[in-house]
């Protein structure tokens, strides 16, 4: 889901660049001396997931895990991600440096709503619900990934619900796929350090 | 003390698992090559693990000026070919789905090869609709033919058979160095995909970050 470079308007690039420093500074005003490590390797996993391809489906798409980014790290997702779509760009040539903006906020602020969403739902007691909200968790960061990507692409003149359509047809097996590992990893996570995943800014 | 411990383990082999589906690993940026030939552009498309763009909108535009010469798909083997519209170098813009998007310019100088040859062996095939084979064998083999002809025959014949060799010469090189061609294709697509180098380096890079603004959040701590 990185839009390359030449693709989208000026307007439109700015706009995300807009969005993305305005994230990126809340993100980093949030993130407290114990969060840092954290920030830094929920980056390197987004940074390495985008080179794990999902082969099924009608196009091969990879991996985002922008959902589990969100679940643990709230708007500090903006910071850890757009680091790791910077390097992205830098080393694999994914994407590119004027639509970094864009490309950060399609996929951060899924991830942020994502927190909001079934952070809180994570955090409870029994283990099934949390699991069903890491699984939303999952759904919600690729599946509006996608409809954001899509929302961006119009502006080149591709109608919304085409785009939108092949988006998200073409990433329901990594939305499923996500949302079967973000259920195992925070199960995992409440077992061994249940404190990771507690309210950001409340320790 | 030692949750904390356990924390970090728990995130080492996280990062590890992640790193052990690299070798699988492929993703998207997409590519595209062309080369000029015979009075045809021919152009190839693929995403960085190998997979044909297929049906992809490829549009062709004027590199001097930038207008747009002629639009078309690619097949199911993410190839498109296309009569060249002018002789000027060429811009093949590719647009993959979802975002994707990758140019080639084709420069001035192929562009026009790739016509002249053409012209060039359309004149030798009016000039003889079946050429025998070899001429130069013949000529050479049969001493007293050429004698027959005198001197002006010899060179006539030289300067026609001249311009077929040319022909048979460049049929022959095209024929030969299409494998070649192509393993070049295969080893541009491989140098795109991100190696072991690039993704240790990438994380070395976040870790180095960590470090930086680990250290100026401590200093912060420290200060107050």
């Amino acid at each position: 889901m990185h839009i390359s470079e030449g693709v989208l308007s000026a307007p439109v690039l700015v706009t995300g660049a807009l969005l993305t420093l305005g994230g990126t500074a809340l993100g980093l005003k949030k993130m407290d001396y114990e969060k840092i490590p954290e920030v830094a390797v929920l980056s390197s996993a987004f940074f390495v997931a985008s080179l794990i391809r999902v082969p099924i489906g009608p196009s091969s798409v990879h991996l985002v895990l922008n959902g589990l980014v969100g679940v643990l790290l709230g708007w500090m997702a903006f910071p850890s991600i757009l680091v790791a779509l910077a390097l992205q760009a830098l080393l694999f040539q994914f994407g590119g440096f004027t639509s970094l903006g864009v490309n950060t906020f399609n996929m951060a602020a899924p991830a942020v709503i994502a927190y909001y969403l079934f952070n809180f739902l994570i955090r409870k007691t029994n283990h099934f619900i949390s699991m069903l909200a890491g699984f939303g968790a999952g759904l919600t960061g690729v599946g509006l990934g996608a409809l954001l990507v899509a929302i961006a692409l119009v502006s080149t003149g591709e109608s919304f619900l085409n785009v939108s359509k092949i988006l998200v047809v073409a990433h329901l097996p990594v939305m499923v796929i996500e949302g079967i590992i973000i259920s195992f990893s925070v199960v995992f996570l409440k077992k061994v350090k249940p404190e990771i995943l507690e309210e950001v800014g409340k320790r | 003390m030692r949750a904390k411990f356990r924390y970090f383990v728990f995130y080492l082999l996280f990062t590890i698992c992640c790193l052990s589906f690299v070798p699988l690993a492929n993703a998207h940026k997409v590519n595209i090559y062309a080369y000029a030939e015979d009075g045809l552009v021919q152009s190839e498309s693929y995403f960085v693990d190998g997979t044909k763009c297929k049906h992809s909108v490829l549009e062709v535009f004027d590199g001097r000026d930038g207008t747009k010469l002629l639009e078309g798909k690619t097949d199911e083997e993410g190839k498109f070919s296309f009569k060249i519209p002018k002789a000027t170098s060429l811009k093949l813009v590719l647009h993959a789905s979802m975002g994707h998007q990758a140019e080639f310019t084709l420069a001035e100088d192929e562009v026009r090869k790739a016509m002249s040859i053409k012209s060039r062996k359309s004149e030798v095939k009016s000039q003889r609709p079946n050429p025998p084979l070899p001429p130069f064998t013949f000529a050479s083999a049969n001493p007293p033919e050429c004698g027959k002809g005198g001197r002006g025959g010899i060179t006539q014949e030289l300067r026609t058979s001249n311009t077929e060799i040319d022909a048979t010469i460049e049929r022959v090189l095209d024929k030969k160095l299409q494998p070649i061609m192509r393993i070049l294709i295969k080893q541009q697509e491989s140098s795109g995909k991100p190696g072991f180098t690039e993704i240790i380096g990438g994380i070395g890079y976040i870790i180095g970050l960590l470090g930086i603004v680990a250290y100026f959040k401590a200093k912060r701590i420290k200060t107050n």
